[in-house]
């Protein structure tokens, strides 16, 4: 009757290791859970001495421009993370949905709007079949996303033949475009990404039942929660978020390279967990997200704004993510909870 | 005669910050025995033993094994000296043969390569007495085996005093009578056994001294358990009188409000099961004979399972989910908290409001004011005992544990509760509340159905007893007059086992 022990990685949060954290002060503890904004300010304050550059207008929006793309992403990437699964398509997802879109503008003709709705409404159900996949099929996500990553990679290859998508439509453009009063409108969506997010967490029903999903899927289905539902909506959202990305990386970059958005996908599944997502699930908020997401796109705009050749950049920007997930490991060690 | 005994603490103080675990404890263990440590969650049984076993070292103190003074030794140390912590998670890597898991990381070996073949003839020699196969994969051991392999390990590995930390968890009676057998066998082979346990029943079953400790501080050292009966104990361990609660059954109230109908599962194969209105009714019966498998049928827990669950003469199918059995007005406590009952990083609040989401949520948006009041509500009723409610529920005691699951049971105002293993490693004295706050439920006319293998436990508290063999209720019998001796008997002369089973001793 109970000669099955667990695969859950309940043991990973066995009471002992909880209680351990008893030692650390609340003050430490609330230290450690925004190491990822403390790591953010001084790596700020470091590219600014090391430029003056840094600290212009013009760089503060070119950063938060840039942070947008990789925010949305950001967040798609947590909410399956967040119920203890992974999505490796959303990048995929985010390139090859824009195309569709951006096609069926240009080559049937429809109406922007209705165009970028096809692509959303497609990275939509791209992300609402990998859930099916993953729960009525009980494929393991990270070999099933895998999957189909490679399949979106080739299917956007295959729908440009090569090529790249330019020519849009100026209402295509206009929101990576628009600037009011100098400020681009870009960083408003993320502001409103990040804020939707962090009421879907804190105040929702469905929140509490992604956390509790996360935490414990035999306990939350015991508790009453529908998980495979809670996990199906989480790859639906996901996807819709990450075709809403896919629109706007166009509409800024205007064009959709046959390799669009690739360079995304490890950047937007680090974010998270530099923030203090856990790859096991249930654990996360979303400062952490965006303090994770600001913090890849400072190391990756201040190598750039100091001048580090750009034979570097890579390598330098790898080794700052290294060290945020090892501070990052420190804080989980020593108990620091989400 | 000092030599007696294999390891003497004295005087042991152990301070975490501010807080004192130990105030101050000595202990001996003879050598050849096995010698019980009893004490509530928090009285510093685990910090005595991770002392012993060099996990974590005393703030002062003295210790000696085989007579020999012990400094500043750790894990490694103690192990080398004989001393091995054995933890309720079994530490067995399941895609492993018994013989890789009784060597792990002292596998023999040539420059490099595991000599497999001598490393089999090894384990059988070693295993032949236990009576385990070393070929076999690890992953098809029964629990009580993997409890059984553990031990082995520490003693292959030379333990001369295998501590068990609760090593009965999660096993049935003949689990547990087979581990005890097993555990004789090797004190006639003059090993030790330092025995944590919450039930006074296998404290006197099986060692021959015991020791408790109360908040830090020991109460009674090596007290020969054969002076000893259950309620002494518990008077040990709590530190005043321990009343037994004890259900006032009145046989003919309520309406039949929920008739079970012709349930059918792999193994389960239920025709009819009337339950009143507030009664108390408990499911017993050996081990996959069916009692456990209707509970959760009953709360949509075995998807394959049909039949009827009719509400006061309205039919209704067997809930397919949990979800939905909640809808319906029945509410279940897992068996095993840590697999599926607490979600142990989130906090208590969220822990408690965990199924009744609809009632403190309007349009899908949690009130947070409604969810504070539930909280506060149960903390009160059920004495939750913790910082704060944003307090990891992990972080809690397992009698505190449990009190938020059952919070969170009760917060969904059921009209059928099936409660599995209640008391199952929690203290005597939240044991007894527990009880008393089933029996409160009762009176409130909620149905009640409790699963336990603690059958004196069982008839304290139902009113009737449904006696499970082979899948079948074979017999439903008023809990007044039964004694635990019958239900065994009922359950072991109606099976087939009954050749085998009636040998075994009852508990």
């Amino acid at each position: 009757m109970n000669t099955k022990t667990s695969v859950m990685p309940t043991v990973a949060v066995a009471p002992g290791a909880v209680a351990k954290n008893a030692g650390a002060s609340p003050s430490v503890q609330l230290l450690l859970k925004y190491v990822v904004w403390i790591w953010l300010v001084g790596l700020v304050i470091v590219f600014g001495l090391l430029n003056k550059f840094f600290f212009t207008t013009s760089n503060l929006q070119n950063i938060l421009t840039q942070a947008t793309v990789l925010g949305l992403l950001g967040l798609a990437a947590s909410l399956p993370l967040l119920v203890g699964e992974i999505d490796l398509s959303i990048a995929g997802n985010m390139g090859i949905s824009s195309a569709i879109g951006a096609l069926a503008i240009l080559q049937l003709h429809m109406p922007t709007f209705l165009g970028v709705i096809v692509g959303v409404g497609a990275a939509t159900l791209i992300g609402f079949f990998n859930g099916l996949c993953i729960t009525r099929l009980r494929m393991v996500s990270l070999i099933e996303t895998l999957g189909m990553m490679i399949i979106l990679q080739g299917g956007l290859l295959a729908i440009t033949q090569g090529a790249t998508i330019t020519d849009f439509t100026d209402a295509y453009t206009w929101v990576g475009q628009t600037t009011v009063g100098g400020w681009p409108v870009m960083p408003l969506v993320l502001f409103v990404g990040f804020i939707g997010m962090a009421v879907l967490l804190r105040r929702t029903v469905f929140g509490r039942k992604l956390y509790a999903t996360g935490g414990n899927a035999a306990a939350a289905h015991v508790a009453g929660i529908r998980v495979n539902k809670v996990k199906i909506v989480a790859f639906t959202l996901s996807g819709f978020i990450a075709g809403i990305a896919g629109y706007f990386l166009a509409s800024w970059q205007m064009a959709i390279t046959s390799d669009q958005g690739e360079g995304f996908l490890l950047y937007s599944i680090a974010a998270p967990i530099i923030g203090g997502v856990s790859v096991f699930g249930g654990r996360g908020d979303t400062w952490g997200i965006l303090g994770g997401v600001l913090l890849l796109t400072v190391i990756h705009v201040g190598l750039a704004v100091v001048n580090v050749p750009s034979f570097y950049v890579d390598m330098i920007g790898g080794f700052l993510i290294f060290i945020a997930v090892a501070v990052d490991a420190i804080r989980v060690g020593m108990g620091g909870t989400r | 005669m000092a030599d007696d005994y294999l390891i003497e603490v004295d005087d042991c103080i152990k301070r975490y910050g501010g807080v004192v675990a130990l105030k101050g404890v000595s202990l001996r263990v003879r050598k050849g025995s096995v010698h019980g440590l009893l004490g509530e969650n928090g009285a510093g049984k685990s910090t005595l033993v991770k002392i012993i076993a060099g996990i974590v070292q005393a703030t002062s103190g003295t210790m000696r094994f085989n007579g020999e003074e012990i400094v500043d030794a750790d894990v490694k140390a103690m192990e080398e000296k004989g001393v091995f912590l054995v933890t309720q998670e079994p530490m067995i890597v399941e895609p492993m043969t018994v013989a890789d898991n009784l060597m792990l990381g002292r596998w023999p070996a040539r420059s490099g390569f595991v000599r497999d073949r001598h490393m089999m003839a090894l384990a059988t020699s070693f295993l032949e007495e236990a009576n385990l196969d070393p070929r076999r994969l690890a992953s098809t051991l029964s629990v009580v085996e993997k409890r059984k392999l553990n031990i082995l390990r520490a003693l292959h590995s030379g333990g001369k005093l295998i501590i068990l930390d609760e090593p009965t968890t999660a096993l049935t009676m003949a689990d547990k009578h087979q581990l005890f057998t097993f555990m004789k066998q090797l004190r006639a082979q003059s090993v030790s056994f330092l025995f944590i346990s919450h039930y006074n029943e296998e404290i006197l079953e099986i060692c021959d001294e015991v020791s408790v400790l109360r908040d830090g501080q020991m109460i009674g050292q090596g007290q020969v358990v054969s002076h000893l009966d259950s309620s002494a104990l518990s008077e040990m361990v709590i530190g005043r009188d321990v009343h037994l609660f004890k259900r006032v059954t009145d046989e003919a109230k309520g309406d039949v409000v929920w008739t079970l109908r012709d349930v059918r599962a792999s193994g389960l194969s239920v025709d009819r099961l009337d339950i009143r209105k507030g009664e108390i009714i408990g499911f017993a019966g050996l081990p996959g004979s069916g009692a456990k498998e209707l509970g959760r049928a009953i709360y949509g827990l075995m998807p394959s399972a049909r039949g009827f669950l009719d509400e006061s003469g309205v039919a209704h199918a067997l809930p397919r989910d949990p979800a939905e059995a909640l809808r319906t007005g029945i509410a279940f406590l897992s068996e095993d908290r840590l697999r599926d009952g607490i979600i142990a990083i989130q906090s208590i609040a969220e822990n408690m409001t965990l199924s009744s989401l609809p009632a403190v949520s309007r349009f899908g948006w949690v009130s947070r004011s409604a969810e504070r009041q539930l909280v506060e509500k149960f903390w009160r009723l059920f004495a939750v005992k913790a910082a704060s409610h944003a307090a990891p529920l992990g972080s809690l005691s397992g009698g505190n544990q449990q009190k938020v699951l059952l919070s969170r049971l009760v917060a969904t105002e059921p009209r059928l509760v099936i409660l599995n293993e209640p008391t199952r490693g929690i203290d005597v004295g939240v044991k007894e509340e527990v009880h008393r706050l089933v029996d409160d439920l009762s009176h409130r006319g909620v149905s009640v159905i409790i699963i336990t293998s603690d059958i004196e436990e069982m008839l304290r508290i139902v009113d009737r007893v449904a006696l499970f063999v082979d899948g079948r209720i074979s017999a439903i019998e008023p809990a007044h007059g039964l004694t635990k001796e019958d239900v065994f008997e009922m359950a072991y002369s109606a099976s087939d086992r009954s050749v085998s089973a009636s040998h075994q001793p009852l508990h």
